[in-house]
């Protein structure tokens, strides 16, 4: 299957969240989280569902504890929506090809590649967290243990990814300069995504639907 | 030109001069912190345009420059889902119509011997292919005046000639080179004049012959053959390779 | 307690997935010994590092780290045996200080403050950081953050070093204070095993060649006949080391491959000593 163009990505992450908190609970809810949770589950098992579900858990359990069933069932419904629609959304979402689609629209290339970079720069970080965890660990680091230890783990961990991030970020700007990014830069689009006009619509149409449900919940 | 990084007051770079023509390839040898890697990003107007600081005295370019720095990875455009679309990131930000691009990052794959890893995706290359697609990258730019910063940092020994050679190409076709590099035993055969940095300043320059100075090796900077060659308290000239070495010893 | 092996392999075999990394190695390193892992990009090399550092489990064969098998330990266990030093290293930094990170590792081996502020100034003092030791790690050069990770594995005075390519991006004297450190160490009992493609460091720092081809041990020598040897090399894709061109084309005495041998030797012979 052909993957959508990715401002319909974004539109129907964005759609199914909005429609969770505008429509009255929780029938609302329970359509626009099954959708959601769709979506991921189209993503396959390790790389959709589970995460959404994992992630949205601990949403549950403090409402839980907090709020009423009525109001858990409503509220976590939402969340779901939420959580499931952005996991959906890392998944499905390559942000080559929204930069494309947004340079291809004409819109700014610095702009386009601020929000790419974010996206993109998951992997390295993940691969770049996995060989700190083993240096740290082949340096005697033991996740295990009293609850002191593991804060100290968790600094060793964490401090080099966010040290050397930010280090990088430094050089990347100045990587990016030389590659032509600049202000003002006019990219020639390389793949852009095919844009056929049923999809058009169909974003033009969930953004009536939204519309159209947030006037009718305020009327 | 001398060079001050925001918020410090002992410049990188002071008084430094040198030119390098189309055609030549120059080198810029020193210790770590000599300078070589500051004076290379103020030919690429990168210092201060983008780093900050302050800068006297005059640089001028009559060419596009394409500056390829240390660390790859900090490199990757971050957005390329294939080597090829790497490759062509810069040329696609240059605004150049799609069938030039094609035609450069081809042409550049080619040179850098990367063409069979055009489909894979960067995050799976090695530290040395890496490189390797940075370099094609920036060549794929057609700069008149090309900025290396330790390019065969990753590379194994065979890659490193790999690149050497490719330097001296891209000289004999008339682009300017300015090279910081450590791997001084390729210089003889490299660069057309080798500048000596140290502290900030130059302290000598000259054909790659100043790689055998006596003060030059003193400073750990001699090939290893003129190294050698002191130590074993033999009279200068100290011979430059392992060629000129035999040459001389019969 | 002294060992007698500081590393045992014996039968290992190795794979991920389908692919086979690793058949049938089988070596021994004694204390005090400088061994170079050589061979092509895909060969088993970093198969072997992370076996040794218990990030994998051998699939056949075991493999001893001293008198510990290491089935069944985890890295942090081995630390104690075992120090390593990763490509690019620089990036695993993170205290405030070089100090404090150097000693990050004796500390979580539950060594005493005093103990470890001494292993750390040891450290520091063998690869001449002390200058540098009261900074933050990121406001030096990659290299000597790179520098710093090495210490940092020095103060664990392990049994075996285990090193991927320690020398990469260094210039020639940082080179030069590496090997010396090593050196140091392995006088003073440890093992050093080093994946590296930098002959000419390889030269200075080691005496035995360990080479992987297609994930079986394909030779294990002392290490100066093979550098001499242009067409033993070229199949791994190296050249030999200027040292040991330079010995060869000169044909000096007993072929040295250090640099100082090779001046020593040179300035014995120019001064008309023997030629053969």
């Amino acid at each position: 299957m052909r993957a959508a163009h990715p401002f319909t990505q974004l539109a129907v992450a964005a759609t199914l969240p909005a429609l969770a908190w505008t429509l009255p609970a929780p029938a609302a809810g329970i359509a626009t989280a099954a959708l959601a949770l769709g979506l991921t589950a189209t993503r396959g098992l390790r790389r959709g569902l589970w995460p959404a579900l994992l992630t949205a858990a601990p949403f549950w359990l403090f409402l839980f504890l907090l709020h009423d069933a009525r109001t858990t069932l409503a509220i976590g419904l939402r969340i779901t929506t939420m959580v499931a629609s952005f996991v959906w959304l890392a998944a499905a979402l390559v942000p080559a090809r929204l930069v494309e689609a947004m340079v291809a629209r004409g819109w700014s290339v610095s702009a386009a590649y601020l929000i790419a970079a974010t996206l993109s720069a998951v992997p390295t970080l993940r691969a770049r967290a996995q060989r700190i965890v083993e240096a740290q660990r082949c340096r005697g680091l033991s996740p295990r243990g009293s609850l002191r230890n593991r804060m100290r783990a968790l600094r060793a961990l964490a401090m080099p990814l966010l040290l050397s991030a930010l280090h990088d970020v430094d050089e990347r700007a100045l990587a990016l300069a030389t590659r032509g990014l600049v202000p003002g830069a006019r990219r020639t689009p390389l793949r852009a995504p095919a844009d056929p006009v049923l999809e058009r619509l169909a974003r033009w149409g969930l953004v009536l639907v939204c519309v159209g449900a947030l006037v009718w919940r305020l009327v | 030109m001398s060079f001050w990084y925001p918020a410090t007051e002992a410049p990188a770079l002071s008084n430094v001069s040198f030119a390098v023509a189309g055609g030549e390839v120059v080198a810029l040898v020193g210790g770590v912190g000599a300078g070589a890697s500051t004076a290379l990003l103020v030919a690429a107007d990168l210092a201060p345009r983008v780093t900050g600081g302050q800068i006297e005295g005059i640089v001028s370019r009559t060419e596009r420059s394409g500056i390829v720095l240390p660390t790859p990875w900090t490199q990757s455009s971050g957005m390329a889902f294939t080597v090829w679309d790497e490759v062509a990131f810069g040329p696609a930000n240059l605004g150049w119509p799609a069938q030039e691009i094609a035609r450069q990052v081809d042409h550049a794959l080619e040179r850098l011997d990367i063409a069979a890893l055009a489909e894979r995706d960067p995050i799976t290359l090695s530290g040395g292919e890496l490189q390797r697609t940075i370099i094609a990258g920036v060549l794929a730019m057609d700069p008149g005046l090309l900025l290396l910063d330790e390019p065969t940092a990753e590379l194994d020994p065979a890659g490193a000639r790999a690149v050497w050679r490719l330097v001296r190409e891209l000289a004999r076709e008339g682009k300017a080179v300015l090279v910081a590099t450590s791997d001084l035993d390729a210089l003889p055969d490299l660069a057309d004049r080798v500048v000596w940095l140290e502290g900030g300043a130059v302290r000598a320059s000259g054909a790659p012959q100043l790689l055998a100075d006596d003060a030059v090796c003193a400073a750990g900077l001699g090939t290893t053959v003129a190294g050698v060659w002191r130590a074993a308290r033999l009279e200068p000239p100290y011979p430059l390779t392992v060629a000129e070495a035999v040459r001389r010893w019969r | 307690m002294a060992l007698s092996v500081a590393l045992r392999l014996d039968g290992v075999g190795f794979s991920y997935g389908a692919v086979q990394a690793l058949t049938d190695v089988t070596f021994t390193v004694a204390p005090g010994e400088r061994v170079a892992l050589l061979g092509r990009n895909g060969a088993g090399k970093s198969t072997v590092v992370r076996l040794v550092t218990g990030l994998l489990a051998p699939a056949a064969g075991t493999l001893w780290v001293g008198d510990w098998d290491t089935q069944g330990l985890a890295p942090e266990d081995l630390a104690g045996r075992v120090a390593s030093v990763f490509q690019h290293a620089d990036q695993q930094l993170f205290a405030r200080t070089v100090r404090e990170d150097v000693g990050f590792g004796p500390r979580a081996l539950g060594f005493s403050e005093g103990d470890v502020a001494r292993r750390a100034e040891d450290a520091l003092e063998a690869l001449g950081l002390t200058p540098h030791a009261d900074e933050h790690p990121y406001d030096l050069p990659p290299a000597l953050r790179q520098i710093a990770a090495l210490a940092g594995a020095l103060a664990l005075e392990p049994a075996l070093l285990v090193l991927d390519e320690p020398t990469a991006g260094l210039d020639r004297s940082w080179r030069a204070r590496v090997a010396d450190a090593l050196a140091e160490r392995a006088a003073g009992g440890a093992a050093l095993l080093v994946v590296t493609h930098d002959l000419a460091f390889a030269a200075e720092a080691l005496e035995r060649a360990l080479v992987l081809d297609g994930g079986r041990l394909a030779c294990d020598e002392p290490l100066s006949g093979l550098l001499t040897s242009a067409a033993r090399l070229a199949p791994l894709g190296l050249l030999p080391p200027t040292v040991a061109a330079l010995s060869e084309g000169l044909a000096l005495p007993g072929r040295p491959v250090r640099e100082r041998d090779a001046a020593h030797t040179l300035a014995r012979v120019a001064r008309g000593g023997p030629r053969a």
